[in-house]
């Protein structure tokens, strides 16, 4: 029960109230170039969703089982070079990063072939964003938290499991879609209206982007509510 | 086959015509996020300034060895490598500034500018260009993330760098310091950065 | 200048396998530099954490007074098991000439915002809270994030541990209750929340001679 709840806090905190887009301010260069129409946004948000999903889980599983101090597979590997006891302490978390960026290339990379085999059309409609999304800052964001999660926890009973760590991708890019889209449909309307010159383009969008923000401050303190609700 | 621009042309394009803030739009992401204080947006400058500028050496270094089709993943490698020693030198030596900053200094990684330059730039010229270019990106970024946090640390704690600067009566506009603030002082600025230049191409 | 991009006209140099070779070149240039760094800077990081959490055991025991001589810290951890589930401090054992001073323990919770990490200091026995430390806290600037503040985090110092701190929002009406921070009364509930709940969770399960405290080999 309390895992549940668990769960549902971290699915309600990435979506909603630590919006990447509109809190952590991540994925911001798709948020302003890609939020024209509706469906693009969408399309650009449902990519980077899945692409999200698919880049945590690798993260989360090299993370685990290979790069922290005591991992299972280094442990297993390192005997062969050293002796077991200095095998537990090996501690391959300078090339975190490094081991990330490229798992999410190998993600991007693995949902473009999926991607134009079996949905060809959608493959015309939205192909063009995916090589985009490696550089978003919202997938390595969500890997970072993931990690964060795992490495430097001083209690082993809190370090996040891979339910806990899908969840936070999936939903971190629900959120995503959430706000891009909104942006996108305020824009939609916004071709209509009279701007001044220089606010015309990345400015308008800005500040539209501020006033979603204050709106979306409005979710501060809900998990809160949530947990004492439900007792979690 | 020198229609490049030279290592001068390079630095000062980086400063303001070329400005990767205001004009390239490139690198939102630690510009909306580390603004909310003077001191955490140099640090993020310098750091980025650091990795642009070995990120730069080391491919102008080996851009006769690079082919298109695994450029981006050599770009890639090292830009994270240099991100790496950056984010442990600063979790060493500025323990506090390191928390401060927290995951956006390795969100420099996926940061445009560096890879942009090492496209542009750095893979077609040599050392010294590169370097030049390097410094004035880095210059550039730095005014356009100092410009941002000025206004708003100050309006938002009346202070800059820490030292407070206006009178302890000034009412505190909190919001500047937060999300929303750095949005709207950001489309702001980059409005009145537009205006200006529209009245200059305009007289000139 | 530009060779062709076809891989197997141009020779050897333009073939994907002398590309994969200064990849892999690459790869183990920077992989020794960044094995360099990590053994030069490690200690330093893992020191600094530390030292965060040290440097502010003094003040959280003995106050403003200064710390006197001949004293230890050591590290270690309470295991906890309430309603089936199991928890773990990390907390420090002051002692001062190898008698127990009193303990300091790290808490963290949620606060308004995202997660709070508190330092709590306790008398020996646990009978009396000692002082209360903010290590991370990311609340509201303004209004929440004023639970960092010396003045508001004094209230807890000299608080009796035998009930639970009742946040009010007038001034403190008895010996148990902590006043909350104008427009943050959810920031200042939830610092309490986390004071009761380890306090309680500690209470009867540590005293001077050490209770279920077991210490740590390495910090």
């Amino acid at each position: 029960m309390s895992y549940l709840v668990d769960i549902f806090l971290i699915a309600i905190t990435a979506a909603l109230i630590n919006n990447f887009v509109l809190y952590y301010f991540v994925g911001i260069c798709p948020f302003i170039g890609v939020s024209r129409q509706v469906d693009m946004a969408v399309g650009m948000g449902a990519a980077v969703t899945f692409v999200m999903a698919i880049a945590v889980f690798l993260s989360w599983a090299i993370t685990y089982f290979v790069l922290m101090p005591g991992a299972l597979v280094t442990t297993w590997v390192g005997q062969f070079f050293v002796s077991p006891e200095r095998a537990a302490h090996i501690d391959l978390t300078i090339l975190t990063y490094i081991v990330y960026i490229f798992a999410i290339a190998s993600s991007v990379q693995l949902v473009e072939m999926y991607v134009r085999k079996f949905y060809p059309p959608l493959y015309k409609s939205f192909g063009v964003f995916l090589p985009l999304i490696t550089t978003n800052c919202a997938i390595l964001f969500a890997c970072l938290t993931v990690m964060s999660h795992i490495i430097g926890v001083e209690n082993p009973g809190q370090i996040w499991d891979l339910g806990r760590a899908l969840t936070l991708g999936v939903f971190g890019g629900l959120g995503f879609t959430i706000a891009i889209v909104i942006m996108a449909g305020i824009r939609e309307e916004l071709d209509m209206c009279d701007i001044p010159e220089p606010l015309k383009g990345a400015a308008i969008t800005l500040i539209i982007g501020g006033i979603l923000a204050m709106a979306f401050m409005g979710f501060t303190g809900v998990d809160n509510g949530i947990r004492v609700a439900l007792g979690g | 086959m020198n229609d490049q621009p030279t290592a001068t042309e390079r630095f000062i394009q980086g400063i303001l015509p070329e400005n990767p803030t205001y004009r390239q739009l490139l690198g939102l992401c630690p510009t909306l996020a580390v603004t909310n204080g003077l001191k955490q947006a140099l640090t993020m400058a310098g750091a980025v300034t650091v990795v642009l500028f070995c990120a730069n050496i080391i491919v102008s270094l080996i851009r006769n060895l690079l082919k298109p089709h695994l450029r981006i993943v050599v770009f890639t490698l090292t830009i994270a490598t240099f991100v790496t020693m950056v984010d442990r030198f600063l979790a060493a030596y500025m323990y506090q500034m390191s928390k401060a900053l927290g995951p956006y200094i390795p969100l420099i990684i996926v940061n445009c500018i560096i890879i942009c330059r090492c496209e542009v730039c750095a893979s077609k010229q040599g050392l010294i260009a590169s370097g030049a270019d390097a410094i004035g990106q880095g210059i550039g970024f730095g005014l356009g993330l100092s410009s941002i946090a000025v206004v708003r640390e100050l309006l938002g704690t009346g202070a800059l760098a820490g030292v407070a600067v206006l009178p302890a009566a000034w009412p505190q506009w909190v919001i500047m310091v937060l999300p929303p603030g750095a949005f709207l002082t950001f489309g702001l600025l980059l409005g009145l950065i537009n205006w200006i230049q529209q009245r200059r191409s305009v007289e000139g | 200048m530009e060779s062709s991009s076809s891989p197997s006209a141009g020779g050897f140099k333009n073939s994907n396998l002398a590309q994969a070779w200064l990849v892999l070149l690459l790869a183990l240039c920077f992989g020794s530099a960044l094995a360099a760094v990590q053994v030069q800077l490690s200690d330093t990081i893992a020191a600094n954490k530390l030292n965060e959490t040290l440097a502010q055991v003094p003040a959280l025991i003995w106050g403003k007074a200064p710390p006197p001589q001949n004293v230890q810290i050591t590290p270690g951890t309470l295991n906890v098991k309430k309603d089936g589930q199991a928890s773990s401090y990390t907390l420090y054992r002051v002692a001062q000439d190898n008698k127990t001073a009193g303990w300091v323990v790290k808490a963290d919770g949620q606060g308004y915002g995202d997660k709070l990490e508190l330092l709590i200091g306790t008398d020996a026995d646990v009978k009396k809270i000692t002082g209360l430390f903010v290590l991370e806290q990311k609340e509201t600037p303004g209004l929440g994030n004023r639970i960092s503040e010396p003045q508001w985090r004094n209230q807890f110092v000299g608080k009796s541990t035998a009930k639970p701190l009742e946040v009010v929002k007038d001034k403190s009406q008895g010996p148990a209750t902590i006043d909350a921070i104008t427009g943050a009364t959810i920031s200042s509930r939830s610092v309490t929340n986390i004071v009761n709940a380890t306090i309680g969770n500690l209470r009867g399960r540590l005293d001077a001679s050490g209770g279920q405290f077991t210490e740590r080999s390495q910090p």
